[in-house]
C-alpha cells in the first residue's frame, strides 16, 4: 500500500534555503582552509562562528512561525528522484545545540591551536581548523538530511573528520585509541549499509517520509532496522559496544574530546531515533525497545560505577558520557506512553531531546574546563587537583555548573529533561526505568564530588607553579555550562519545538 | 494590606541573592559577613504582612511556578527568620580572623536562601529548587572546618541528602503524573494525591525524602554527625532551621482529612519512638553541641507525632500545632547552640549570668511552667493524649528534661580556662536577644495565631502542675544521672550509623567486578561477539511486544 500523500505536498518551503546555508557555510570553510593556510583557516572559522549561530537561530525560528518543517528540494526534484533537506524541529534544536557548542570549542581552540609565530605552517593547527568546519558540515548534514543514503553519507564525513581529530598530537597512545574508534566506525557504517541495501532492495525507496508509508514489520524491514541499529550504537558507544570511547575522548585534545562526546555520539543516535520513531514507530512498543533501554540502564550504572573508580580526570569525564548515553535510550520504549499532564503536556520524546541538548552543553563544558585544569597543573590526576579552587575558581565553577545539569539539579535542563523522562515512565507504567534514572543520578553526584573535593582541598604543596590561563578562556565553558543551567527554563516557552513537524 | 505587601516575598529572596552577587565583587566580600544580620530581614517582615495573600504565580495559564505563604509557613518563616538574622550576627564575630569567611559567607547565604525559599515555594518545582538548595549548599557550612571530623560528618551528610533528594524528585514526579490538568502548585497535586492510583508509593518517598531531613529515626544518623560538626552559628541554624524544611515538607504534602489510618498510625509511631529515642541516646553522648542534636531529633519526633495524629483524626488543624511547636523550638535550639559558643568563651567567675537563661532554656524544651516551651507542650497536649500515645509522649517529656540536665552538665565542663574571662560582646548580644525571643514570641504567636485570646487565661494552677510534673520526674532523675552518669558507656554519635557506614564501604567492594568486566569488553573479540549477539537479540525482539 502506496500512500501518494507526501509525494504530492513536498515542495521547497519559503525559508528552505536555510538549510542550504547551514550546510554549505561549513563545507566552504573546511575546503578553504587548506587552501588559505592554517592561520587564515582560524580566523576564517572565526567570521564562520557568528554566520552559523545565526543561520542556526534562523531555522528555530523559522519552524516555530511556520509551525512545520522546512523542506528544500535540491534542484527542485521531488524524492524519490531528487534529494530533500528537511528540518523539524527536532532537528532545529540539534542544529542549534551544535552551532552553540561548536562555536564556542572554536573560541577555546583558537590558543591552543594557532600556527606558532615565525613557522609558516603547523600540521596540527591546519589539520584542526580544516576538520572542525568538516565535522560542523557533516553534523547539519545528519541532522537535515531525509533519506537513508544522504544519512550514511552524512554520517561518514563524520566519522572521517571526528577519527583524525582525536590523534592531532601524532602520540602512538592516541594513534592507537584512533585506529580503534575508526575500526569500530567501519563495522558499524558496515552494518548500516547492509540495511540501507536491503530496505531498498524491498521497498525502492531510501526517502524516510516515502519509505515510512511503505514499511511495515516484514521480516526483511525488521532485519534491516536490526542490522541498520546495531551499527549505529556501536558509534554511539552504546554499552556494551563503547570499547573505543574512553581511550578516544580521554587521549583527545580537551578542544576535540568536547565535541566528540558533546555531539559526535548523538548524530549516529539522531538516526536511530529517525529510524524508530519516524520510519517505523509501532517499534516503540516492541520488546526492541526495552532492549534498547535495557542496554541504556546498564549503561547509566556501569558507566557511572566505572567513572567513580577513575584516577585521571579525562577518563572520568568519558565514562561519565558513557553513562550519559544510557539516558538517551531511556526515551524509546517511553515515547509510545501517553501524553502528559504537568510541563506543558509534553513527552517522553521532548525529555530525550533535552537530556540530548543538555549533555551536549554541560559535557562539552566540562571537557574544555577539564582542559584548561590540566593545562595550568601540567597532568589530570584527580588526587592532584588540589588547590585549583583558588588558582582557577571560575573553572571550578564550570565544573561543578555542569556537573548541577549532569546530576539533574533544577533550574537546569538536565532536570526537566529528567523531570519529563521519569513522568514518562510513571505514566507508562515503567517504573523500573525511573529507578534507574534516580540511582544513575545518585552515582553522577558521587563522582562529581570526588572531583570537588579533591579541587577544593588545599594545594599539596604551597609552591606549586600554575601555568596562568587567560580568563577569557576560562569563561568560554562558562558560558556553555551556564547555558546548560538555564535551559530548563525553556519549559517556561510557550511552544515546544521538539515536536514540530513530526508525523 | 496582604496583596500590597506581596513584593515582600520576593524580596525575602532577592536580598540574600543580591548580597551573594555583591560578593562576586573582591572587595565587598570581606565586609559582606557584617551584613548577614540583615539579609533575613524581609523574609520577617513578610512573615508579619503578607500571611494567607494569593500566591504569586509567575505563569497562571501554564506551568504556575510561584511563591505563597500560608499560616503555617509563615510562622515557621518568621522565627526563621529571627534565628537566622541572630545567627549571622554571631556568626560575624565568631568568624573574625577565619581565613576562609568568604567561602563560608557564601554557603550561609545560599542556604539562607533556600531555607526561606522552602517555607515561600507554591509549587513543585519551586520547592524541590529551595530544598536541594539548602540541602546541598549545608554541605559547605558542615565542612566548613576542614578537621577530619568536620570532613567525615560532611560526606555522610551528602550522601544521604542526595538520596533524600531523589526520593523526593521521584515523589514529585508521581504527584505531578497524578495530577489533572498542568497545575504543579502543591495544592493542586496535594488535593489530587488522595485518588492517585500510586498513593502509597508517592507517600512512601515524600516520607523517605522529608523524614531524612527532619531527622526521623532510622534516617536521623547523618544529624548527630553534621550538626555538632559545624561552626556554632551554623550548628545553629542547621539544628533550628534547616532540619525544619523536613517538617514543613510533611506538614504541607501529607493530604489531611484523607482516610489514610495505616499512614497515619506509620507517622504517629515513628515520631513518637524518635522522640523517645533520640532523647535517650543523647544522654549517653559527652559533647554538648551532640546532646542538643540528638534532643533536636527528639524534638522533631514529637512534632511528627502530632501531624500522625492530625492524619488520624482527618484534622488539618494539627498542621498548625505542630507548626507552632516547631517554631518553639527553632529559637530555643538556636539559642542554645550559640549558648555552647557564649559559655566556652566564659569563665567560671562570669558563668551565672549566662548559665540561667540557658539553663531555663533547656528545661523549657521539657516543658518548664511559663517558657514557651510550656506552651509548645500545652499546644501539643490535646493531639498527644490518648492512651500509649499520652503515656510515650509524658515520657519523652521527663527524658527531654532529663537529656538537658546532661546538657548544662556538658555544658559546665566545656568553660574558658581564664575563670574571669568573659565572653565577647558580638557573641553575647546576638545570644541574649535570641534568648529573650525564644522566652516571650512563643506568648506572642499563641495570642495572635493559635487562640486568639488572652495567653494568661491558661496561667492557672491545673495546667501549671500538670506541666510541672514531667518536669520535676525529668529533673530528679537528671540529677541522679549527674551523679552516676558517668559510668554510662559512651555511644558512637550517629549511633546505628556506625553499622551503616561499613556496609556502605562494604557494598563499594561491587565496583571491582565491573572493573573487571570493563576490562574484557575493551577487547576485541568481547566487543565483536557483542556486536553479532546484540543484531540478533534485536532482530528478534522487535517481532513481540510486551
Amino acid at each position: 500500500m502506496i500512500d501518494p500523500g507526501p509525494t504530492l505536498t513536498m515542495a521547497t518551503t519559503a525559508d528552505g534555503y536555510l538549510l542550504v546555508l547551514a550546510l554549505v557555510l561549513p563545507v566552504v570553510v573546511a575546503v578553504a582552509a587548506p587552501l588559505v593556510g592554517g592561520r587564515r583557516a582560524a580566523d576564517l572559522f572565526l567570521l564562520l562562528i557568528p554566520a552559523g549561530l545565526l543561520v542556526a537561530v534562523g531555522i528555530v525560528v523559522a519552524v516555530v512561525r511556520a509551525d512545520a518543517a522546512l523542506l528544500y528540494l535540491l534542484g527542485g526534484w521531488a524524492p524519490p528522484l531528487g534529494v530533500a533537506l528537511r528540518a523539524d524541529g527536532l532537528s532545529a534544536a540539534l542544529l542549534l545545540t551544535s552551532a552553540l557548542v561548536i562555536g564556542m570549542i572554536g573560541l577555546y581552540a583558537r590558543p591552543a591551536f594557532a600556527t606558532p609565530t615565525g613557522t609558516k605552517e603547523a600540521r596540527a593547527p591546519l589539520a584542526f581548523w580544516t576538520l572542525l568546519p568538516a565535522l560542523w558540515g557533516g553534523l547539519n548534514a545528519v541532522f537535515l538530511s531525509n533519506d537513508l543514503f544522504s544519512l550514511y553519507v552524512a554520517l561518514e564525513l563524520l566519522t572521517f573528520t571526528a577519527i583524525p581529530l582525536v590523534c592531532l598530537d601524532g602520540r602512538a597512545e592516541t594513534l592507537g585509541a584512533a585506529l580503534r574508534y575508526l575500526l569500530f566506525a567501519l563495522v558499524g557504517s558496515a552494518l548500516y549499509l547492509l540495511g540501507t541495501a536491503l530496505l531498498y532492495g524491498a521497498y525502492g525507496t531510501l526517502d524516510i517520509v516515502l519509505l515510512a508509508g511503505r514499511i511495515g514489520t516484514e521480516p526483511t524491514a525488521l532485519i534491516a532496522i536490526a542490522l541498520m541499529t546495531v551499527g549505529l550504537l556501536a558509534k554511539t558507544a552504546l554499552f556494551p559496544l563503547y570499547l573505543w570511547l574512553p581511550p578516544a575522548h580521554a587521549g583527545a585534545p580537551a578542544a576535540a574530546s568536547a565535541v566528540l562526546s558533546g555531539l559526535v555520539v548523538k548524530a549516529s543516535l539522531f538516526i536511530v531515533m529517525r529510524l524508530w520513531l519516524d520510519l517505523l514507530p509501532g517499534l516503540a512498543t516492541t520488546w526492541g525497545a526495552q532492549l534498547l533501554a535495557a542496554l541504556g540502564a546498564a549503561a547509566i550504572l556501569f558507566g557511572s560505577v566505572l567513572a567513580l573508580r577513575q584516577a585521571r580526570l579525562k577518563m572520568l569525564i568519558a565514562y561519565s558520557t558513557v553513562a550519559q548515553i544510557g539516558y538517551l535510550f531511556l526515551m524509546f520504549p517511553l515515547v509510545a506512553a501517553p501524553a502528559m499532564a504537568g510541563l506543558g503536556g509534553a513527552d517522553a520524546l521532548t525529555g530525550g531531546t533535552l537530556q540530548i541538548v543538555s549533555h551536549a552543553l554541560a559535557k562539552a563544558a566540562m571537557f574544555l574546563a577539564a582542559g584548561l585544569m590540566a593545562e595550568a597543573l601540567g597532568h589530570d590526576r584527580i588526587a592532584g587537583l588540589g588547590g585549583l579552587g583558588r588558582a582557577l575558581p571560575l573553572t571550578l565553577a564550570t565544573f561543578a555548573l555542569a556537573g548541577l545539569s549532569l546530576m539533574g539539579l533544577p533550574p537546569s535542563g538536565g532536570f526537566l529533561a529528567k523531570w519529563l523522562l521519569l513522568t514518562a515512565a510513571i505514566v507508562a507504567g515503567q517504573w523500573w526505568w525511573a529507578l534507574v534514572m534516580l540511582a544513575g543520578g545518585l552515582l553522577t553526584g558521587a563522582y562529581l564530588y570526588r572531583v570537588l573535593v579533591a579541587a577544593l582541598a588545599a594545594a599539596p604543596e604551597p609552591a606549586i607553579r600554575y601555568r596562568p590561563i587567560a580568563r577569557w578562556r576560562e569563561l568560554v565553558p562558562l558560558v556553555l555550562a551556564v547555558c546548560s543551567v538555564l535551559l530548563g527554563l525553556v519549559a517556561f516557552a510557550p511552544v515546544d519545538l521538539v515536536p514540530i513537524g513530526r508525523p | 494590606m496582604n496583596e500590597d505587601n506581596a513584593w515582600l516575598l520576593v524580596a525575602s529572596l532577592a536580598l540574600p541573592l543580591a548580597m551573594l552577587i555583591a560578593g562576586l565583587v573582591p572587595g565587598w566580600r570581606r565586609h559582606l559577613s557584617a551584613w548577614l544580620v540583615v539579609a533575613p530581614l524581609p523574609a520577617l517582615a513578610a512573615a508579619l504582612l503578607v500571611v494567607e495573600a494569593p500566591p504569586l504565580v509567575l505563569d497562571e495559564a501554564g506551568l504556575k511556578i510561584g511563591l505563597a505563604l500560608d499560616q503555617p509557613g509563615a510562622l515557621l518563616l518568621g522565627v526563621a527568620a529571627l534565628l537566622w538574622s541572630a545567627a549571622g550576627a554571631y556568626a560575624w564575630r565568631y568568624l573574625r580572623g577565619d581565613s576562609s569567611e568568604g567561602r563560608f559567607v557564601v554557603y550561609w547565604l545560599l542556604s539562607l536562601t533556600g531555607c526561606l525559599g522552602v517555607f515561600l515555594a507554591a509549587d513543585l518545582v519551586s520547592f524541590y529548587l529551595f530544598f536541594g538548595l539548602v540541602s546541598l549548599a549545608a554541605y559547605g557550612l558542615v565542612v566548613h572546618d576542614g578537621t577530619p571530623r568536620a570532613r567525615h560528618a560532611a560526606v555522610v551528610y551528602i550522601a544521604l541528602a542526595v538520596f533524600g533528594e531523589a526520593c523526593l524528585l521521584l515523589a514529585f514526579v508521581l504527584l505531578a503524573a497524578a495530577t489533572p490538568g498542568e497545575s504543579l502548585l502543591i495544592r493542586d497535586v496535594v488535593a489530587a494525591l488522595p485518588s492517585s492510583p500510586l498513593r502509597d508509593q508517592t507517600l512512601a518517598f515524600l516520607l523517605l525524602g522529608f523524614g531524612l531531613k527532619a531527622g526521623l529515626l532510622p534516617l536521623h544518623l547523618w544529624l548527630p554527625l553534621a550538626h555538632p560538626a559545624a561552626p556554632m552559628p551554623a550548628s545553629a541554624v542547621l539544628s533550628g532551621a534547616i532540619i525544619k524544611t523536613g517538617l514543613f515538607g510533611l506538614m504541607i504534602f501529607l493530604p489531611f482529612g484523607a482516610e489514610l489510618p495505616g499512614w497515619a498510625w506509620g507517622l504517629t509511631t515513628v515520631g513518637l519512638v524518635t522522640a523517645l529515642y533520640g532523647a535517650l541516646i543523647g544522654l549517653f553522648q559527652a559533647n554538648p553541641k551532640t546532646v542538643l542534636a540528638y534532643s533536636s531529633i527528639s524534638q522533631m519526633g514529637v512534632a511528627t507525632a502530632i501531624l500522625g495524629m492530625g492524619l488520624a483524626l482527618g484534622e488539618a488543624a494539627a498542621v498548625l500545632v505542630a507548626a507552632f511547636y516547631a517554631a518553639h523550638h527553632v529559637l530555643v535550639k538556636g539559642a542554645l547552640f550559640l549558648a555552647v559558643g557564649v559559655v566556652a568563651a566564659t569563665g567560671r567567675r562570669r558563668l551565672w549570668p549566662v548559665l540561667l537563661p540557658t539553663a531555663v532554656l533547656a528545661l523549657g524544651l521539657g516543658g518548664l511552667p511559663l517558657t514557651g516551651g510550656f506552651l509548645a507542650k500545652l499546644v501539643a497536649k490535646p493531639w498527644l493524649d490518648e492512651g500509649l500515645v499520652g503515656l510515650v509522649a509524658t515520657l519523652s517529656a521527663v527524658a527531654t528534661t532529663m537529656l538537658m540536665v546532661h546538657f548544662l552538665r556538658r555544658l559546665l565542663a566545656n568553660l574558658a580556662v581564664e575563670p574571669m574571662n568573659r565572653a565577647p560582646l558580638g557573641l553575647i548580644l546576638p545570644w541574649a536577644g535570641l534568648a529573650v525571643a525564644a522566652l516571650f514570641v512563643p506568648w506572642v504567636l499563641y495570642a495572635r495565631v493559635l487562640a486568639a485570646a488572652d495567653p494568661t487565661e491558661v496561667l492557672t494552677m491545673a495546667y501549671l502542675l500538670a506541666a510541672a510534673g514531667p518536669v520535676l520526674a525529668g529533673l530528679a532523675l537528671g540529677l541522679i544521672l549527674v551523679r552516676w552518669g558517668n559510668r554510662l558507656p559512651p555511644i558512637p554519635e550517629g549511633d546505628v550509623g556506625v553499622w551503616g557506614e561499613r556496609a556502605v564501604r562494604a557494598t563499594f567492594a561491587w565496583g571491582r567486578p565491573l572493573a573487571r568486566l570493563d576490562a574484557v569488553l575493551r577487547q576485541w573479540p568481547a566487543a565483536g561477539l557483542a556486536l553479532l549477539t546484540l543484531a540478533l537479540l534485536l532482530g528478534l525482539s522487535m517481532l513481540g511486544g510486551p
